[in-house]
């Protein structure tokens, strides 16, 4: 039975480092301020209270960002971080876009959560997770500032994504020595997993290579209530509402969850079977209420023939590769480095 | 963001208070331990919360989040009328939400009863950290970047032209810095023939030409050398006023000032703004009309506003104030003006000014104190000094904008490099304004400014900004604290910004000021300020 009207504190508690509790409360606290009622969205607010930080050409720990401004007429801002290398340690403010020196340079194109509404690419948390996915992986990571809902439905952020996916793939300065082609990864949390699916798709109809797919707690769903939803409500972070809230804002109005963009394997999905969809990683926290949707998506690339990995977190909440103090961060950081390095 | 809070001073972050010699950082020892106790992963998450205090700022959430589920009436309020201050420090951010709650709530999960003893304790739930967690390195937090040299980058270019083009800034900038100016000289010629080629719509390409000019009025004129551009007063006050209508900076500045001008006038009836820089008094009349509507009727307000003399007889500042009466006899609002000609804000003398000290006084200070900045070694450095004066005003609040830029800098080409991207970016910005001349003299305005920065030097160079996080340690040393500018306002900047301007720019907060900027690059920076009561400077000059 549903119990989101009970406030149920003590099991998340106990499950998460005290640091990482205060983080995930404050968000979800903030977050309650910002969703209205009536389906609108507090967005002066939201932009007051996101934690932002400029991007910063001069190396940090081995990482340097630049922001690019890659479609004026949507105003799509990307942030590309780069890792310096041993041939050039200090960037030269004329070289940002000095092509990659390397063999082969993973590209991730990442994409920030926050359920379609919330964050951006110079959030703090995510600017501190591209850097990692930087010194992790040695790739280059491209974070693509989307347009959100409410104020923006699908496709926008689909579309936002694809045009990302266009201007990295024609960059002759991200293509590898080896064979003057760009390695392109498609990758995002929350929200931005569900983009990152979505893209992959579109990149096939078009015939850009995208060697894979990195999945962390995507953000899917349908109309059905599963069983870890009914389980899980409102005891980590999350409620039930909340989720739904954030469907009706992003998907077009009228429409219920079983959208294939929301259901991508339900009754309005699409087969994937003898499609070259690009191999994926995914990473589903166990605590997260919306798992059962996320084993569905996993099961729907199986049963399609496609190459997936999944990474069952089991005591894990939504967040927790937010901050590196558990161990579940470390197994799934190692993962995505093996994940994005098995090409070379 | 300089990490400080305003009961310690960050005392070993001063390397760079009162002269404008560091633009290192302080060694890393001495920042670790200014930060020995904030949680250094929560401060990579944009958030200051010391590690003592998680405990308790945790059990407030959970206090929080039980008062918003029991009363969602309060929690609608919470979210629509609240007026929410400094959201990085936390712990001040939940309790202030906390004290808008009608009822202090309980909040049962907080206690346990414990099985042996049948008494109530307080549950301490959280867990702690693993123990075999292996040692996480703590990447520098992103405060510790902006103590550092902190370079922002938006839209690299990427036509080969542009690219050559900045290369060559790059290196004749670097022959000037060495000195070897004959190189300098055969880079110029090379620049310019290479402009002819260059894209100029938009981005470096645009700003490229104003850079090599400056470069080649330094190189030629000799290092110091040079007046400030020789722009007259008048001249100068008509390309501001382009600059001010053809992109929001300055918008932005005047009614983000007004509005902590406005709150913190509230109750008093007899009131006095200083104006640093009166120019045509633009900031003034939407200061009166808000007066003048206040609920419980205006105050007698006074205006001194302080401005280059005439130079041909003309008193221009009185003409100013003789309009501005006239808009406040138009409101009902008593109003009485004064000017202060002074050719430098060092030459100002507080007993200019008249203050009573019954008043009120609000000091307003728009892209002004960075000229302060530049030092004499035979006397009190002029920012001292005149920070000193408005600090024994006493003033309610003291309102301050300026470039959020690194323009002050001891090496030659780290200033030019920071110009170069503050300069094309904000030019950028001015490509979606379309209405001339405004633009085009904005454009002037600009490049005033890139040339002072660039070819002057020593007292000369009176465009010395600095970025906030270097501001706020120099005004706390001062014996200011910090007044924080709201979501309320924040909500208004944001919204006239839409209103009136293209899309593309942008507001943030930053640690309790207002930032206005291009896409993602803040270019100017407003804040607030009071005296520290005490009397004394708690950093010693």
């Amino acid at each position: 039975m549903a119990r989101s009207n009970e406030v149920n504190l003590n099991e998340c508690k106990m499950v998460v480092p005290l640091n990482t509790w205060v983080l995930i409360s404050n968000f979800k606290l903030a977050y309650n301020l910002l969703r209205r009622p009536d389906g609108t969205f507090n967005r002066h607010l939201a932009e007051f209270l996101d934690r932002k930080v400029p991007a910063n050409a001069n190396l940090v720990d081995g990482v340097f960002s630049f922001d690019v401004l890659i479609d004026r007429g949507t105003s799509l801002l990307s942030r590309i971080y780069r890792p310096a290398t041993a041939e050039e340690p200090q960037p030269n403010i004329a070289e940002l876009e000095k092509p990659v020196t390397a063999e082969v340079v993973p590209v991730i194109i990442f994409f920030h959560g926050g359920s379609f509404a919330h964050s951006s690419a110079n959030s703090a948390i995510y600017d501190t997770l591209c850097r990692r996915l930087v010194s992790l992986c040695k790739a280059v990571v491209v974070s693509v500032n989307y347009r959100r809902a409410p104020e923006n439905r699908y496709p926008c952020a689909y579309d936002d994504g694809w045009t990302a996916l266009k201007w990295v793939n024609s960059r002759p300065w991200l293509q590898s020595q080896k064979d003057s082609k760009v390695h392109i990864y498609l990758a995002g949390d929350s929200s931005g997993g569900n983009i990152a699916h979505h893209v992959a798709l579109r990149a096939i109809e078009s015939g850009i290579d995208v060697l894979g797919s990195i999945l962390l707690n995507p953000m899917f769903g349908g109309q059905e209530r599963t069983e870890s939803e009914k389980r899980l409500d409102g005891k980590y972070f999350v409620t039930l509402r909340d989720r739904d809230w954030y469907w009706r804002a992003y998907l077009p109005e009228g429409e219920d969850r079983d959208h294939p963009a929301c259901n991508p394997f339900g009754p309005n999905g699409r087969s994937l079977e003898g499609i070259k969809f690009p191999k994926s990683l995914v990473v589903v926290a166990g605590l997260d209420l919306i798992q059962d949707w996320q084993l569905a998506y996993v099961e729907g690339l199986k049963k399609a023939g496609q190459e997936v990995k999944l990474l069952y977190m089991e005591q894990a909440t939504i967040g927790f590769y937010l901050l590196p103090n558990n161990h579940h961060f470390h197994t799934v950081m190692d993962e995505i480095s093996k994940f994005v390095s098995s090409d070379c | 963001m300089v990490l400080y809070d305003s009961a310690t001073l960050g005392g070993s972050c001063s390397g760079s208070s009162s002269s404008s010699s560091s633009s290192k950082p302080p060694p890393l020892q001495q920042r670790q331990q200014t930060q020995q106790d904030i949680d250094g992963l929560l401060a990579g998450a944009g958030y200051r919360v010391r590690s003592s205090e998680l405990r308790k700022v945790a059990q407030r959430l959970e206090r929080l989040e039980t008062a918003m589920v029991n009363s969602p009436a309060d929690l609608s309020q919470l979210a629509s009328d609240t007026i929410h201050y400094n959201p990085s420090d936390l712990a001040s951010w939940v309790d202030s939400l906390l004290s808008e709650f009608t009822q202090p709530p309980t909040c049962p999960s907080e206690f346990i009863m414990d099985p042996e003893t049948n008494q109530t304790v307080v549950s301490d739930a959280w867990t702690t950290a693993e123990p075999h967690m292996p040692q996480v390195h703590q990447n520098i937090s992103y405060e510790q970047q902006s103590l550092n040299n902190q370079l922002t980058v938006v839209t690299a270019m990427e036509e080969d032209s542009g690219i050559r083009l900045v290369h060559m800034l790059m290196t004749c900038a670097e022959c000037v810095q060495r000195g070897d100016f004959s190189l300098a000289t055969s880079c110029l010629e090379d620049m310019q023939g290479l402009l002819t080629r260059v894209n100029t719509v938009c981005g470096i390409g645009k700003v490229a030409g104003h850079f090599i000019d400056a470069l080649s009025r330094r190189i030629f004129q000799g290092i110091g050398g040079g007046t400030i551009n020789g722009g007259s007063a008048y001249e100068n006050e008509i390309l501001y006023h382009h600059f001010y209508e053809a992109c929001p900076y300055l918008k932005f500045a005047h009614f983000t000032a007004n509005q902590a001008i406005l709150e913190a006038f509230d109750g008093h009836d007899c009131v006095h703004v200083v104006d640093f820089n009166l120019m045509h008094g633009l900031q003034w009349p939407a200061l009166i009309q808000a007066l003048a509507l206040r609920p419980g009727g205006p105050p007698l307000l006074r205006l001194t506003g302080i401005g280059p003399p005439s130079p041909d007889g003309r008193d221009s500042l009185r003409e100013i104030g003789l309009r501005l009466a006239e808009l406040a006899r138009s409101v009902n609002v008593r109003f009485a003006f004064r000017g202060v000609a002074a050719s430098r804000l060092e030459d100002v003398k507080p007993w200019m000014l008249q203050v009573n000290p019954k008043e009120s006084v609000a000091v307003n200070s728009i892209m002004q104190l960075h000229r302060l900045l530049g030092s004499d070694l035979n006397r009190n450095s002029p920012i001292e000094t005149v920070l000193s004066w408005i600090r024994s005003l006493n003033p309610k609040i003291m309102t301050v904008v300026e470039q959020e830029a690194n323009h002050n800098q001891p090496g030659f080409l780290d200033r030019f490099t920071e110009a170069l991207h503050y300069y094309s970016t904000m030019f950028d910005s001015l490509e979606a304004c379309t209405v001339q001349p405004h633009k085009a003299l904005a454009e002037i305005y600009i490049q005033r400014e890139i040339a002072n920065v660039v070819s002057c030097e020593g007292s000369a160079r009176v465009e010395r900004h600095e970025p906030l996080s270097k501001w706020r340690t120099r005004l706390s040393g001062a014996g200011f604290r910090p007044l924080h500018l709201g979501s309320n306002a924040y909500k208004q900047a944001s919204m006239l910004l839409t209103l009136f301007s293209a899309e593309g720019y942008s507001v943030e907060e930053n640690d309790g000021c207002l930032t206005l900027g291009w896409h993602s690059r803040p270019l100017i920076a407003a804040s607030a300020w009071q005296a520290v009561s005490d009397g004394t400077a708690d950093f010693p000059a």
